[in-house]
């Protein structure tokens, strides 16, 4: 994966996909699932890795399995998800927690083909609780668009959640 | 003050003072006479396969590091060191030649010996004693099958006793099969705003919430019938599973069906192949009951304190408690070793989507938990009770199992003996006046023909 472009891609590319993700988290801060699922490619790959705290010298090999993950999504199982959370039965969610997104360093690094781009951003997500407390999680997250006619559809996402220890009771929440 | 914890509980009534769950000096009392006390789970030996190999985690609040030795055992010590008490390990697992503390720069061997000192004859004069200042060792370590626990209490009973018939069912995951157990992936850790017994007891015999709280993740994932538990708690069937406590205060609750461990994957159909190919093995191996009815079934163990296992739903899991009204709860995937690889993968990743952080199942009780804890610690809310008394007195002996049984997944039963079990040791001075009991224990030769 190219890191930095060479050269950089056309201003309206970045425009289209910034506006994209903007789009995007103003849709799950409104709890548009659907509307947000009509964004994703039907091959999507979801995913957030679990992470452990080592040092940087350990030489330990990868664990036999992986290291399993937080999220490992196909178009499939994120539909499970808001399924289980339009089910009328999350008490958790309801009443609604307050939830607000904020993107921000968006950085398009490569054009893998001419209508698709990958992507950094950071995502800085801000929680207000039902029990009345904050939780602001942060995140970084490579993705993966493509240009499909007028629409941009996320086609692969990694997510690295900045927190050994999740500072919250649950993740109901896309990121 | 002195507690007086003879009337925090009441087994036979089944009710608990919310005192329990919020007071801070019955919390230090906890920190002293049960996990100073109690065989804690410390590592499963898959987790550190070399010598060198270590992992950190907790005893109570102690912060603890598990090493791998040379000659292949095992130790584990304070991770604080001997000089100002500053930890001498800030990573979560590796593998070392040497812990180094950061402020001075003492540095232990992975046998806690005191192996380097700064400026130790310019400045100590060549006169500090070094065997006196090696890494606080953990009392008592020992294995059962593969897991790993540690004892504070010189007088504690054998780690075998102390699980006492426990072993009949953690044998239904960790013997069931001849390669024997692992567990999978990092750890899943997570904050929550609980007391530590309310997630326990929700494990351990709390079938009733099941159909309630995670509705939602029901209606998402199920893919069989468990034990006629449905959405809305709507139905049940009490003839298919059991509650089984009254053993040394570790508690099961078991379907029996042999199969309902995988109702919530969403595709069983690869971990139903393999349990079916294996079934004969695990049948000669354990028996028949619990070859045929509990391997492979929905079982969720409690190992008193705070150890849980899921064999089937496959995590594993310690609730480290951090203070009065604080966990951080770690999870772990479980497998066979002798599973194909790609059934060990869908297990962890089954196991994350349901009881991850992310986790369909998970994401439902942790507000729920939070929040019995929170109504715990108003002046007024203080004062009153809780009750788990379904189903009292309705519990006996069933043939082919050790325990007192009460029907049913559904059912209050497993966790009076929790908070019995609480109360004995907190009213207990010291492991002689702990009682141990067994029963209905199942001598050795029933056991293996069960």
């Amino acid at each position: 994966m190219l890191d930095r472009p060479l050269s950089p891609p056309p201003v309206e590319v970045i425009v289209a996909v910034t506006q994209a993700l903007h789009c995007e988290a103003r849709l799950l801060d409104n709890e548009d699932f659907d509307g947000w699922l009509a964004m994703l490619d039907e091959d999507i790959c979801y995913r957030m890795e679990l992470k452990s705290r080592r040092f940087r010298a350990d030489r330990s090999p990868p664990l036999p399995v992986g290291p399993g993950v937080i999220f490992n999504e196909d178009l499939g199982r994120l539909k499970l998800r808001v399924d289980r959370l339009k089910s009328g039965f999350v008490w958790a969610e309801d009443p609604p927690n307050f939830i607000r997104r904020a993107i921000s360093n968006v950085e398009v690094v490569a054009r893998p083909a001419e209508n698709e781009v990958r992507v950094h951003s950071v995502l800085i997500m801000h929680r207000n609780r039902i029990d009345g407390t904050t939780r602001v999680l942060t995140a970084a997250r490579t993705d993966l668009w493509r240009g499909e006619g007028q629409a941009w559809l996320l086609v692969a996402r990694d997510i690295v959640l900045d927190h050994s220890v999740l500072p919250d009771s649950n993740l109901n929440a896309f990121f | 003050m002195a507690l007086d914890i003879a009337s925090l509980v009441d087994t036979g009534t089944g009710r608990q003072s919310r005192l329990i769950y919020a007071n801070e000096e019955i919390y230090r009392q906890e920190l002293e006479r049960i996990f100073g006390r109690c065989w804690l789970f410390l590592v499963h030996t898959s987790q550190i396969p070399k010598p060198g190999d270590y992992f950190r985690t907790f005893m109570g609040e102690d912060d603890v590091i598990v090493i791998r030795q040379k000659d292949g055992s095992i130790k584990a010590f304070l991770n604080s060191c001997t000089h100002r008490g500053n930890r001498v390990c800030r990573a979560d697992r590796g593998n070392a030649r040497a812990f180094t503390c950061n402020y001075h720069g003492w540095s232990f061997a992975p046998d806690g010996a005191l192996a380097g000192v700064p400026l130790e004859n310019e400045a100590y004069f060549g006169e500090l004693d070094r065997s006196k200042f090696g890494l606080v060792p953990v009392t008592k370590v020992s294995e059962y099958k593969g897991l790993v626990f540690g004892c504070w209490d010189a007088n504690s009973p054998s780690l075998e006793d102390y699980l006492g018939d426990a072993k009949f069912f953690l044998d239904v995951w960790l013997d069931a099969m001849p390669g024997g157990s692992a567990l999978l992936g990092e750890t899943q850790k997570m904050v929550l705003g609980t007391n530590w017994k309310l997630p326990v007891e929700n494990v351990c015999g709390d079938g009733y919430h099941l159909g309630w709280a995670h509705a939602g993740a029901m209606s998402a994932v199920q893919s069989m019938d468990l034990t006629g538990l449905s959405v809305g708690n709507s139905g049940v069937d009490l003839d298919g599973g059991l509650s089984v406590a009254g053993m040394n205060g570790h508690m099961v609750l078991s379907a029996l069906d042999g199969v309902s461990g995988y109702a919530f994957y969403p595709d069983p159909k690869p971990i139903l192949e393999y349990l079916e190919a294996n079934r004969q093995t695990v049948i000669d191996r354990l028996g028949e009951v619990r070859g045929k009815q509990v391997w492979g079934a929905q079982v969720n163990i409690t190992i008193f304190p705070n150890l849980q296992l899921l064999p089937g739903l496959n995590w594993f899991r310690v609730y480290h408690p951090k203070g009065p009204g604080q966990i951080e709860q770690w999870t772990w995937a479980m497998a066979e070793n002798d599973m194909p690889e790609a059934v060990k993968t869908q297990i962890l990743e089954n196991q994350c989507l349901t009881f991850g952080l992310a986790g369909l199942f998970d994401n439902d009780d942790g507000d729920n938990l939070a929040a019995c804890t929170e109504q715990s610690r108003g002046w007024r809310t203080a004062q009153m009770d809780v009750y788990t008394n379904m189903a009292l007195g309705r519990s006996g002996k069933r043939e082919g199992f050790p325990g007192d049984i009460a029907a049913g997944l559904v059912s209050e039963h497993n966790q009076r003996y929790f908070y019995r079990r609480w109360q004995e040791h907190m009213m207990a001075e010291n492991w002689a006046e702990v009682p141990t009991y067994n029963i209905n224990s199942l001598t050795a030769q029933e056991a293996e023909h069960a």
